[in-house]
């Protein structure tokens, strides 16, 4: 296994270089990789906003943003900055600091999440022992944010709408939770490093969607309920709660829950590229390919070429799941809650149980396939 | 135990089923991804009416013999015919005649009964104003020449509508200069019934 | 003192305020619904006393159930049940509050001699750390097995408890008055419609 390119090392060494104590050049370092995932984030978002026009716009035959910027690519900037000078209207009768405290603890939860979305071998926030876990623990924080949005706008349907979000992210958290354990159980560790690490072999031919096929759907369904997608989007169904929790909200608050909620779509990708896509793995096994033409795995020029792969793959699974959520969106109509609840209740729990049985039972069998 | 068989089988066929639908459905949606963009894009293009289209009346003053026949037949008694009877002719003489466009319904029954031909249907339909009073047409207003999409405002790309493309075209834009649309004209027919 | 000690200095301050300040709100505060959301801000604050102690599985867990779940649900009956209703003032309320405040204190004694009486001595074992995760594993399936299994079936029981409860399938409209009460037999059962109608229904 390459160690692959590591940037903070050659960094600091590149700042004690100029005459810096090591200590101080690790204080400049540390704040980097955290402003860059922040803005790497923002970005994110911002083109699947624009991603989402697009590609609604060609299912139902339409052009779409254009005149903004080539394709319309300005349009998620001019929506940011229009929003930015809105005047922030705080609705009369609401409670003002659980309103405003509301998208922040949406926000928050979300983009400390990325700390362990894993875009190389050593790029990454931090890889944290509970990796996947810490993920899995930080989503069950925004129900509460969505509650605290219901209850303090003081709006009947904005306090529907944030029971609905709650009530359907406690229930899809469960079979969310045992396809991961299944997954966690192959790969015997939580850290995504880990996980990745063990599709990696054989190229396309060990990602886990081939090991997992049933975890791969329970998971891909539960993660857009829990980003409240179009099949799933009643905590804001227009057509009977104006916006949910979202209504009373305008401005940089509303702006926080939009974002918010298009990180967490890209997020639940990455997650998915992560435990069944094989992460930041080229179909073909970069190092196999290394070996074939003859170069060693610790050129130079070959590790910063498998790293910016590694980024590129990664983000183009995450956009082409992307790309289905949002086909899904066309597709299939909204379910009703008691639906919604059947589903989550008495399909995907009793089939990601099942699978999880079925993964420790074909890990006990086969632990050269399944991870021993 | 068989019974308990039987009920997985069917809830894994009918999940099994249900996937299959949903995937059915996703390739419709992929497949639209690959038509053409049926957008025209309004205030640069604009679709040329079709030949019945029922836009804003127009009016000719001179035409009218105030017999009130538009505002008999008309679902709401819209039209407004002031008139006033000269003696010494022993003929109405029309002094003022509007239409509302704000309650028309652009039905066409009063260009329909109109025994003298004095209205008529155009192709203009951009009627928004900032004032609802101001779509309340007076006879200087109906009697405007209507405005065409076509040669009148050199920003505006006319479009033909679907029906007026030729065969096998179904993108309006980039038509060959003097292209015919599908199927027979009327003068074709009308020809074809004078030979015969 | 280095940086990090600083750094765990301020953090544990700063989490301890804000653990017992949430807490006094929690207790003092009359609005409810306050109360659970600052419920809440104890657990992460608890949480982030797990992180300062090395035990960063266990300060997930505390987030993922305490936050996700426990708060949510309390927050669920707290909105689902939101009577705006004021509080009639009771007779002679001082003495609830007198005992309340009596027992309170006395827990407070009582916990703080046996903090005080306790010999506190810093482990001299190596904090387990990323290890914690196969620790407890290890743990709950060995010498705790009775323990975390008799959890598990009384979750079992509230779950099924709450079913019982939820799946009524009759609900009379108004309340029944005096005069036609159930006979005392029936007192405690849950209106509901007999089984065998429902069976035949089908």
């Amino acid at each position: 296994m390459s160690v692959g390119i590591d940037l903070q090392s050659s960094f600091i060494e590149l700042l004690q270089g100029y005459g810096l104590t090591p200590g101080v050049a690790k204080v400049v370092w540390m704040p980097l990789p955290m402003v860059l995932i922040v803005g790497a984030v923002t970005v994110l978002a911002l083109v699947s906003t624009w991603l989402e026009r697009k590609v609604s716009a060609a299912a139902q035959q339409r052009i779409g943003p254009e005149y903004m910027g080539p394709f319309g690519l300005l349009v998620p900037v001019a929506d940011v900055v229009k929003l930015l000078f809105k005047e922030d209207i705080m609705p009369a009768k609401t409670d003002p600091w659980l309103f405003s405290l509301a998208p922040l603890l949406v926000f928050i939860p979300i983009f400390l999440s990325f700390l362990i979305v894993p875009f190389g071998q050593n790029l990454l926030i931090s890889d944290l022992n509970i990796g996947i876990f810490l993920w899995i623990s930080l989503s069950s924080i925004a129900p509460i944010g969505l509650l605290m949005a219901g209850y303090a706008s003081n709006n009947k349907y904005s306090l529907l709408g944030g029971l609905r979000a709650a009530a359907q992210s406690i229930s899809y958290e469960l079979p969310l939770a045992l396809a991961v354990l299944a997954v966690v159980m192959m790969s015997n560790s939580l850290s995504t490093i880990d996980i990745v690490n063990q599709q990696s072999g054989y190229g396309i031919l060990s990602w886990n969607i081939w090991r997992q096929p049933i975890g791969f759907v329970i998971f891909w369904i539960a993660a857009l309920a829990e980003c409240e997608r179009m099949p799933f989007d009643l905590p804001e169904a227009e057509e009977e709660l104006v916006a949910g929790y979202q209504t009373e909200y305008s401005a940089v608050k509303f702006m926080l829950f939009y974002a918010g909620s298009y990180a967490n779509l890209v997020l639940s990708a990455l997650m998915v590229a992560v435990l069944y896509l094989g992460g930041w793995g080229f179909p073909i096994s970069v190092s196999a390919i290394a070996g074939w033409i003859g170069i060693s795995e610790t050129t130079p020029w070959l590790q910063v070429i498998t790293a910016s792969l590694g980024i590129v793959m990664m983000l183009f699974k995450a956009y082409l799941l992307l790309f289905v959520a949002i086909l899904l969106r066309w597709t299939v109509p909204r379910v009703r809650i008691d639906q919604l609840l059947d589903l989550g209740w008495k399909f995907l729990l009793p089939v990601s149980l099942a699978n999880l049985l079925l993964t420790a039972g074909l890990k006990l069998t086969f632990p050269v396939a399944f991870g021993g | 135990m068989l019974k308990f068989l039987k009920q997985v089988t069917d809830y894994t066929k009918e999940a099994v089923q249900s996937a299959k639908y949903i995937g059915q459905g996703l390739a419709v949606t992929f497949d639209h991804m690959g038509r053409r963009p049926t957008t025209v894009q309004y205030p640069y293009e604009k679709l040329i009416p079709s030949e019945r289209f029922r836009g804003r009346i127009h009016f000719e003053f001179d035409k009218c013999i105030s017999c009130e026949v538009c505002v008999r037949v008309c679902p709401i008694n819209l039209p407004v015919v002031d008139w006033e009877f000269n003696k010494a002719t022993k003929k109405k003489k029309l002094n003022h005649y509007s239409i509302d466009f704000g309650v028309c319904i652009f039905c066409g029954n009063c260009v329909e009964y109109c025994p003298t031909n004095c209205l008529s249907m155009t192709e203009e339909y951009e009627l928004a104003t900032y004032d609802r009073h101001e779509l309340n047409y007076d006879n200087v207003a109906l009697g405007r020449l209507p405005v065409s999409v076509k040669n009148s405002d050199p920003m505006v790309q006319p479009l033909r509508e679907f029906a007026y493309l030729p065969k096998g075209r179904f993108d309006p834009h980039d038509l060959p200069a003097g292209s015919r649309r599908a199927g027979q004209m009327p003068e074709d027919l009308l020809e074809g019934e004078t030979k015969a | 003192m280095n940086l990090a000690e600083g750094v765990q200095l301020v953090s544990f301050l700063v989490l301890s305020a804000m653990m017992i300040g949430a807490a006094l709100g929690v207790v003092l505060l009359s609005n409810i619904v306050y109360s659970a959301f600052l419920l809440a801000l104890v657990f992460v604050s608890m949480s982030g006393m797990y992180i300062l102690l090395n035990a960063g599985f266990v300060a997930a867990a505390q987030i993922l159930v305490y936050v996700g779940a426990v708060n949510v649900l309390i927050l669920f009956g707290i909105m689902l049940v939101n009577k705006r209703q004021d509080f009639l003032p009771v007779k002679n309320a001082w003495l609830g509050k007198a005992a309340t405040a009596a027992v309170c204190l006395g827990l407070f004694a009582l916990l703080s001699t046996m903090v005080l009486a306790t010999p506190w001595a810093i482990s001299d074992l190596m904090p387990i750390g990323d290890g914690a995760i196969v620790a407890i594993g290890k743990h709950f399936f060995t010498d705790y097995l009775l323990p975390f299994e008799l959890a598990s079936v009384l979750l079992l029981m509230a779950m099924i408890g709450a079913i019982v409860i939820a799946r009524r399938d009759f609900l009379p409209d108004e309340l029944l008055s005096s005069s036609e009460l159930p006979p005392e037999s029936e007192m405690l059962t849950l209106p509901e419609r007999p089984r065998q109608a429902i069976a035949a229904r089908k």
